[in-house]
């Protein structure tokens, strides 16, 4: 029968786009990498000495995620009117405790930096911030504790987000979250391996650099349990839920899961560790490999919001 | 007691003229480009000459358990005092987690106001005159029904009694209010 | 960034765009006004519609100054106070942007869509000068004029007959000429079917779901779904009305009436026919009995398709529910050339049962001077007709008076196709100028390449339309008209089983600078210097006129909206009569059998129902018995290409309404697998229908609810003209692929051909 009823454009089940996909990087950029920083911190006592890793991790922390939230306000239609949802609260919605949890972990997040960047600043032009630094010194270990938690659930809020939503059956899976979470620790530490090297003068062959490292394969790996754990509990489950697995042979999102979460994120570091020490051990080379653990990041939240979406139960 | 607003939605009687569209549009001023209500006519089904159509009127269910409403962040989203899924134009800030939460895919962006959008049973125009929303109105084979279904004496509430009714996705808990009389031929898929 | 529904951002952005930069190129065009609210006149107006041409009456109430809501009038029962999409669209074609508002005239050739402004004065001027000029140097028979039959169709034919010329024309030779003129010829007047009561109805491709007429569609889908009525539809496309059937047979196009003569052949010769009736009402059974005893079901089903069974209990069935059943005489009437018995066929059916007269049969509409004498007093106020005395008498013959065959198509509307003719041919004489009103010919004539090249061959042509149509646009003048809602209008009669009028109010102030089409007809007129046959001043005139200066009753007919008088009277259903007769003490007394059967008045020759006919058979030799005859549509190497209704769009006229064109622009063709399959077609491919006469280019829709033999596309689209901004090289033009064909008796157009499927 022909189309008597008019344009289906606005059924297009597809409805957030690449610039959620790009929040959803920042937020498990930016807690991922607070999550590692502070904890190689506690996990090798520094005392007061800031090592390159902590200090990358305080700027990609409130940075990537005040980025993400800018992309969140563009994207809405009404992005004048933002405000409201930090006035009104409707906490049965995952969005709203996402809110109140940010609403505390920015600031924090900044505070924090500004304790840990405090000798810095003024290399950059920001001295008049370093007294706030130093007042907030005596409350460090509180804000770390808390930053620590809130970075947690900055992490895997924006799975838990996605996956209540249960009309998308690639999406409506408990292991989101902590498919997020784990994805999130690979692009901190990859992002904090960049910044640390590029900006702080770390050098490859440092010892929380090189412990960073060790830390790539296990998070891979269970990356990779998760997804094989995402794509067989789909395929178990039957009906519209198997359906929706066509995403990993079909269409564009095949690819970019395939070539980009899989080959770049994957791969790639992997295979980098067969290399050997003296290569794979370079600067060039452990950003390169560190590059391609965040496109794969990337390339994850790409595949989750398009291919996620495209399948209706 | 409260009300139970439902819609019935007889397929039999249903040719597919789309005199509900225009009559929704007209009483509710949806803008061009964007549409409250459609009925497709999908098909044909079957082998001939046992074919058939399916008249699926796709519009909002009004679901008793809605997930657009759960998943509102500022509440502009909600279920008002007659018990229907209401919008806030002036608490919406167009994140469209509702429309990507509805499993019906029925909300959509109103491109004048900005915010989300879905026929509400003509709630603020009709009903709030006390007349039939203008779907029921208009449709010129009398083939919707509209009434509230706490009341044991109403039509609508007889129908769902009486006859073989289908509703579309009850798997997902939505609790959807519109009820479907299906065509004499042909499975049904929901 | 912002996004908002981007698509529909940049495709609103862009359409509105393309009709912004069209729409103020276009001279005239509401464009050019000045957005205001809508001025209603009051805050809830009783009118008629006038979006098709079943004119529902309607309730009409401004919504916050922009949209008009638009429902049915609850006053008149059978359309149930409902109008369909269409009819809610009405305010869509009001305050449409491309809808021209001021009267333009040609700059630069025909067609090629160059226009400017001009004053109602001056266009009249002009067009007068030349008219009178025509009618001085070649005879005023030399104009045609046309028009849609419609409900002020009456004063553009008062202006072609005040002119002098006799060649008036309305779109009844496309449409449905040859069920009115076969109903003449049987029963001396129309009928009218009673779907509602009906039991068992056979419908032979009447799409009532999609081709909505809204009171018989009603009808049928209570006798349908609330009586329990059986339907079965023979039609060679799975469509709506198919769907809603009990049986759907697919049977061949073009071959209806080899059923419908088998159907009367069981009828007759498995005694099932009503032989009282037909001994006491029916002239010419002997003749008809004698030809159908060789239309067996064996014999259609090797034409039609349709099982011999199947036919065989059909008429059972049918039978069975006599008087009480009824088949479908349809409304388009251009499947074959033989359209003319054809539809004589099926009112034989009907007859051979003895429905007329009868619940769920066919009757004849009750009007006030009929139903007042039944009644024995004046139930029903009788409405005066204003007439001019003095009318001068052409003193040519019609375009399409040379045959007598077609005598019954010259006061039936006349034969369209035959402007053509006499313009490219002179045949059988020399048409010089046209002008239309309210019709679309380039799309609803056939041949649309001969269309074209008959109105750019005249000298004037004169168009009076809503929009820059397909015709308009090659046009010399186009004068706007009124949209109806705009208009007040003459008091209708809509009587059916009793008498009934209602009349058009406008329900908005005039938008623009349009006029009704009947000041413009008159202004026109008396700009050509016949004023002595405009006595009248204005609408509210002649409005007086027919209610005899009883202005109480013009205010309850303006006020109610829909008026009807007395109780449903059927003359030989003897509950009815009864009823009708308990409640008039001055009623005619019954008859015998308790009916009024005695006074059912056939204006035949006979004075009664012509199963046979000798005034056809002295109009043409032969054709006096309903006969079937061999038609041949296509070749043996092409598809069967046929058209249908939608639900919601009217034949040629109203695609580029905002509104429903966004309900429906193209009109993909459907397809069958297997054909398809051949030619590796797949749903959305580009394709190409040629035929003998043209070629379209559209989309391809691959179903199985169409015949492997046939293709069927949607009527009305693909219009050619830049104007027509939403319609335009939209889906297929059907006019452009059929052939130009006068059938025999009717005149009708034809709507079947013969194409080659070409995937492109």
């Amino acid at each position: 029968m022909n189309n008597i009823w008019g344009d289906m454009a606005q059924y297009d089940p597809v409805t957030w786009n690449w610039v959620i996909a790009v929040y959803l990087f920042m937020a498990g950029l930016s807690a991922g990498s607070i999550l590692i920083g502070i904890g190689m911190r506690w996990y090798s006592k520094e005392g007061n000495k800031e090592s390159p890793i902590l200090k990358a991790s305080a700027i990609i922390g409130p940075v990537a995620i005040s980025l993400g939230l800018a992309c969140l306000v563009f994207d809405l239609t009404k992005p004048f009117h933002f405000w409201l949802i930090l006035v009104n609260y409707n906490f049965t919605s995952v969005m709203a405790i996402g809110v109140a949890a940010l609403l505390a972990y920015t600031p924090l997040g900044i505070a924090y930096a500004l304790i840990v960047l405090r000798d810095d600043l003024p290399k950059w032009k920001l001295g008049f911030l370093s007294p706030i630094g130093q007042l907030l010194l005596p409350f460090r270990q509180v804000i770390e504790v808390l930053l620590f938690i809130l970075a947690i659930g900055v992490g895997a809020y924006t799975g838990f987000l996605i996956s209540a939503m249960n009309a998308y059956p690639l999406l409506n899976t408990a292991i989101l979250p902590a498919l997020f979470l784990a994805s999130g620790l690979s692009a901190g530490a990859a992002g904090n391996l960049i910044v640390a090297l590029t900006c702080f003068n770390s050098s490859a062959g440092d010892d929380d650099v090189t412990k960073l490292h060790g830390l790539d394969l296990p998070v891979i790996v269970t990356e990779i349990m998760f997804l094989v754990m995402l794509f067989s509990s789909l395929y178990f489950t039957g009906g519209a839920a198997a359906e929706s697995l066509a995403s990993l042979s079909q269409d564009i999102w095949a690819s970019v899961f395939w070539y980009g979460v899989v080959g770049i994120g994957f791969a790639i570091p992997i295979l980098s560790m067969f290399l050997p020490s003296s290569t794979r051990h370079t600067k060039a080379m452990m950003i390169t490999v560190a590059c391609c653990s965040l496109t794969g990041v990337l390339a994850l939240r790409h595949f989750i919001i398009y291919a996620g979406q495209s399948y209706i139960s | 007691m409260n009300k139970r607003y439902v819609m019935v939605h007889d397929e039999n009687k249903c040719i597919g003229c789309q005199a509900c569209n225009i009559a929704c549009r007209s009483e509710n001023n949806v803008p061009e480009g964007v549409t409250r209500l459609q009925v497709r006519v999908e098909g044909p089904f079957g082998e001939a000459p046992h074919l058939h159509y399916k008249y699926n009127r796709v519009s909002c269910q009004q679901c008793e358990n809605a997930p657009c409403v759960e998943v509102c962040p500022t509440g502009a989203a909600y279920i008002g005092d007659d018990g229907l899924v209401t919008i806030d134009d002036d608490k919406c800030i167009g994140c469209m987690y509702c429309i990507a939460a509805c499993p019906y895919k029925v909300r959509f962006i109103n491109p004048v106001t900005k915010a989300a959008d879905k026929c509400n049973f003509c709630k603020d125009t009709r009903l709030a005159r006390g007349e039939q929303p203008a779907c029921v109105t208009a449709c010129p084979t009398d083939a919707l029904y509209f009434g509230d279904a706490n009341d044991s004496e109403s039509e609508v509430t007889n129908l769902i009694n009486t006859k073989v009714t289908y509703q579309e996705k009850t798997h997902l808990g939505t609790k959807p209010r519109i009820y479907r009389i299906p065509t004499k031929r042909g499975g049904i898929e929901s | 960034m912002i996004e908002l529904n981007r698509r529909h951002f940049l495709k609103g952005a862009a359409a509105s765009g393309a009709t912004c930069a069209l729409a103020s190129v276009i001279p005239g065009s509401i464009a050019a006004f000045e957005r205001e609210p809508l001025q209603g006149v009051s805050s809830e107006v009783a009118s008629i519609c006038e979006m098709c041409s079943t004119r529902c009456p309607i309730k009409a109430r401004i919504v916050d100054g922009k949209n008009v809501f638009i429902t049915g009038n609850k006053e008149a029962k059978s359309f149930g106070g409902k109008v369909c999409a269409r009819g809610g669209a009405g305010h869509s074609l009001l305050y449409d942007p491309q809808r021209i508002v001021n009267p333009l005239k040609r700059v630069g050739e025909r067609g090629d869509g160059k226009w400017e402004e001009i004053s109602w004065d001056d266009a009249y001027k002009e067009i007068a000068t030349k008219m009178n000029q025509i009618k001085q140097q070649f005879g005023a028979e030399t104009i045609a004029f046309s028009s849609k039959s419609g409900s002020l169709s009456g004063h553009i034919f008062h202006l072609a007959e005040a002119f002098g010329s006799p060649n008036t024309f309305t779109h009844a030779s496309t449409c449905p000429g040859s069920y009115v003129v076969a109903a003449k010829a049987i029963f001396g007047t129309k009928m009218k079917r009673d779907l509602s009561n009906s039991k068992y109805i056979i419908n032979f491709g009447h799409n009532l779901y999609e081709g909505i007429n809204m009171s018989e569609t009603r009808g049928m889908m209570q006798a349908q779904m609330d009586k329990g009525a059986k339907l079965v539809v023979f039609e060679p496309r799975f469509s709506i009305v198919a769907d809603k059937a009990d049986e759907w047979h697919a049977i061949r196009p073009g071959t209806d009436v080899s059923v419908a003569l088998a159907l009367c052949h069981v009828l007759i010769y498995d005694n099932l026919y009503d032989k009282a009736f037909i001994e006491k009402f029916v002239v010419g059974f002997d003749e008809f009995a004698a030809e159908v005893k060789q239309y067996t079901p064996e014999w259609a089903e090797t034409i039609s398709d349709v099982s011999a069974s199947a036919i065989r209990r059909i008429a059972h069935e049918y039978a069975s529910h006599a008087p009480h059943a009824v088949v479908d005489f349809g409304h388009r009437a251009t499947f074959t050339p033989e359209e003319f018995d054809m539809r004589r066929a099926l009112y034989a059916a009907n007859i051979l049962i003895g429905n007329i007269e009868r619940k769920g049969g066919l009757y004849m509409g009750k009007k006030a001077p009929g139903y007042n004498k039944f009644a024995g007093e004046n139930i029903a106020p009788v409405l005066a007709k204003p007439g001019v005395k003095g009318m001068p008498k052409p003193s040519a013959i019609r375009i399409d008076q040379v045959e007598k065959q077609y005598a019954m198509m010259w006061s039936s509307g006349g034969i369209y196709q035959t402007i053509l003719d006499a313009t490219l041919e002179a045949k059988p004489y020399q048409l010089k100028a046209w002008v239309m009103s309210r019709t679309n010919p380039m799309q609803t004539l056939t041949d649309r390449a001969k269309v074209e090249q008959a109105i750019k061959a005249l000298d004037l042509v004169v168009s009076c339309d809503l929009y820059i149509s397909e015709t308009a646009a090659y046009a010399d003048y186009i004068l706007p008209e009124s949209t109806y809602l705009e208009r007040d209008e003459e008091i209708q009669d809509k009587s059916g089983k009793n008498p009934a009028y209602y009349v058009r109010q406008r329900v908005v102030e005039t938008i623009g600078n349009t006029r009704p089409s009947w000041q413009i007809f008159k202004e026109l007129g008396q700009e050509l210097g016949l004023e002595k046959f405009y006595p009248w001043e204005n609408m509210q005139t002649l409005q007086l006129m027919q209610v005899n200066r009883d202005h109480s009753l013009l205010e309850n007919i303006k006020k109610v909206g829909y008026v009807s008088y007395g109780k449903p009277l059927m003359l030989r259903e003897p509950e009815m009569v009864s009823e009708f007769a308990q409640a008039y003490s001055n009623a005619r007394a019954l008859d015998d059998d308790g009916t009024y059967a005695t006074a059912m008045h056939f204006k035949t020759p006979s004075g009664k129902i012509e199963l046979t006919s000798q005034k056809i058979e002295d109009m043409a030799p032969g054709r006096g018995v309903i006969k079937h005859r061999n038609v041949q549509l296509k070749q043996a190497d092409e598809l069967y290409f046929i058209q249908g209704k939608v639900a919601v769009h009217t034949n040629g006229a109203t695609h580029n309404v905002p509104m429903l064109a966004n309900l429906m622009s193209d009109n993909p063709i459907w397809i069958h697998p297997l054909t398809a399959g051949r030619l590796d077609i797949h749903s959305g491919d580009a394709i190409q229908l040629i035929s003998s006469v043209g070629r379209e280019e559209g989309t391809a829709l691959v179903t199985p609810g169409i015949r492997q033999d046939t293709v069927f596309a949607y009527m009305g689209f693909g219009s050619k003209n830049k104007e027509m901004v939403r319609a335009t090289g939209k889906g297929i033009h059907c006019g452009n692929l059929l052939p130009n064909v006068i059938a025999p008796i009717c005149g009708m157009n034809l709507h079947t051909t013969g194409v080659k499927l070409v995937k492109i």
